[in-house]
């Protein structure tokens, strides 16, 4: 009987202390979070439009895991010119999003496309008018591996060429009206494969999309890569991983070449090689409205 | 052949400099140490206690038919928490359940994986005190002794002895299921390793370096419990 009764006013002292503590979390976090958002806001005001540098400064920022939203920030913040601010990596730039809708986080560091579709599906977002960085994308290929580089950058300059580049763009980044994804040439028979490794959740270069009825990775990079495979009469086929394992994937040979919204940085030029852009991008940073 | 050894070596170590020591790439694994130290201890400390409340609710019930509903909540406890992944689980408290919340990702985790290891410690508690012959019990009662009485002075001693090794391994598996805080953002142990690997693009040496952390934490781990088995073995006859 008399442990019954301990046990019963064990848990009641239990939860009753977790809900005190979550209460008391909850209280002091909502009101440093106001008063950081009101300090925001001051300096934003005092600094004139926002920079990207005045917001990011001492606030807490999240981005994806070996992106170069990521290694610029960590660099900035390592050589403390962003104040007292600090990084989270999460490992899709998705989470990094809701992180920042919950006030998890104040700021997200990402390239353009994928944050406006970001804005675009979540309320209260914005992105500065500022970029952050500006950068060029490039297909990355093993180091070893300079003959499907040239056969590559050879299609890449057709492509541009022929206008086939330009109308991807029109229709996945400037949403023209009338322009059309890439189809292969009809009756096009390939010898071989080639494995292109990507993180499929970065529209509109590359995600998943089931709106046929069945699930496919579409966008920028996917329709290009075809595009330039169909030329080498290649086959396209798709790894889709984590996206700080693009790099290894293609270095160890798991995967000829990488497409994922890639910008060529010193570190990465270490690991591997890459092609002739194709085409430029923006990191922007996303805040709450 | 020495040749071959020397440029091998050489390799090793270039390889070595890049993933460990430049731009203090250690610094990464060595904060993430200790915020997966830091997790497990939180969520053990969490976990036992919890379970061990659990554990007695069942054990209770099953041996005196008392604590109905505290019971059905219980067992509806431990088919939940078991039923689902921890990763799971750790997303949807961390992005669900304190959404709204700003609150400490580690404390976040300590909570999730604590409240998961619970479920496990309960039932391996459980078994501990049901291996209890039931005569140990009217034993107890016979000399006077009350329930409360015998429960904490004859069965729980035994009891405890006999779970040790199945707590031991509870501790080992949430040592390692904390790998996958990273999913909320947490920089542990791999997601330390993950950051390096996403700086030096090197498949194998952080994650290398990685496991035979986990593995040394896992030998001391092993170490403990097996002094502890042994000195509590010490009143046993033989």
């Amino acid at each position: 009987m008399k442990l019954t009764k301990i046990l019963a006013a064990a848990l009641a002292a239990v939860m009753a202390l977790s809900l005190a503590a979550c209460g008391g979390e909850g209280g002091s976090s909502a009101a440093t979070e106001s008063s950081s958002e009101a300090s925001a806001e001051s300096s934003a005001a005092v600094g004139g439009a926002e920079d990207p540098t005045t917001v990011l400064t001492d606030a807490r920022i999240g981005v994806q895991l070996g992106t170069t939203g990521d290694l610029y920030i960590s660099d900035e913040i390592d050589a403390g010119t962003l104040g007292d601010a600090s990084i989270t990596q999460y490992n899709k730039g998705m989470e990094a999003v809701l992180a920042l809708t919950q006030g998890k986080i104040d700021a997200v560091v990402i390239d353009n496309e994928p944050a406006k579709v970001f804005v675009e599906e979540n309320e209260g977002l914005k992105i500065l008018d500022t970029a952050y960085a500006e950068e060029d994308y490039a297909i990355c290929i093993a180091k070893d591996n300079t003959e499907l580089k040239d056969q590559f950058n050879q299609a890449i300059a057709e492509l541009k060429e022929d206008g086939t580049l330009q109308q991807l763009l029109d229709y996945y980044i400037n949403g023209v009206e009338g322009a059309e994804p890439y189809t292969s040439p009809e009756g096009i028979t390939y010898d071989g494969t080639l494995v292109m490794a990507t993180n499929a959740e970065f529209p509109p270069y590359e995600y998943h999309d089931s709106s046929s009825g069945q699930d496919e990775i579409v966008g920028l990079d996917v329709d290009f890569a075809r595009a330039i495979c169909d030329k080498l009469g290649k086959e396209l086929e798709i790894l889709d991983i984590a996206f700080d394992s693009i790099v290894t994937s293609v270095a160890s040979g798991k995967a000829d070449f990488g497409a994922a919204g890639m910008t060529v940085t010193e570190d990465r030029l270490e690991s591997i090689d890459f092609t002739d852009s194709y085409c430029t991008g923006v990191q922007v940073v996303i805040v709450k409205e | 052949m020495l040749d071959f050894l020397a440029a091998q070596w050489q390799t090793f170590a270039d390889s070595f400099y890049r993933n460990f020591i430049e731009d203090n790439r250690w610094t990464y694994l060595t904060s993430g140490l200790l915020n997966t130290l830091l997790i497990t201890l939180g969520a053990l400390v969490v976990g036992v206690a919890l379970g061990f409340a659990l554990a007695m609710i069942r054990t209770t019930h099953d041996r005196t038919g008392r604590l109905k509903v505290l019971n059905w909540i219980a067992k509806l406890y431990l088919t939940v928490v078991r039923g689902t992944p921890v990763v799971v689980q750790l997303i949807l408290i961390y992005f669900g359940i304190f959404a709204a919340v700003n609150i400490n990702a580690t404390l976040v985790a300590v909570i999730a994986f604590g409240l998961n290891s619970a479920a496990y410690v309960a039932e391996i508690f459980r078994s501990g005190i049901m291996s209890i012959d039931p005569g140990q019990m009217e034993a107890g009662r016979s000399l006077g002794l009350n329930y409360t009485q015998t429960t904490w002075k004859i069965i729980m001693p035994q009891a405890i002895k006999n779970v040790l090794p199945a707590l031991g391994n509870e501790m080992i598996t949430l040592l390692k299921e904390t790998s996958v805080a990273g999913y909320v953002g947490i920089r542990d142990l791999t997601k330390g390793g993950d950051l390096i690997r996403s700086r030096t693009f090197a498949p194998f040496m952080p994650m290398l370096a990685v496991a035979a952390i986990y593995l040394v934490l896992v030998l001391v781990l092993q170490y403990g419990v097996g002094k502890l088995e042994r000195r509590l073995r010490q009143s046993d006859r033989d």
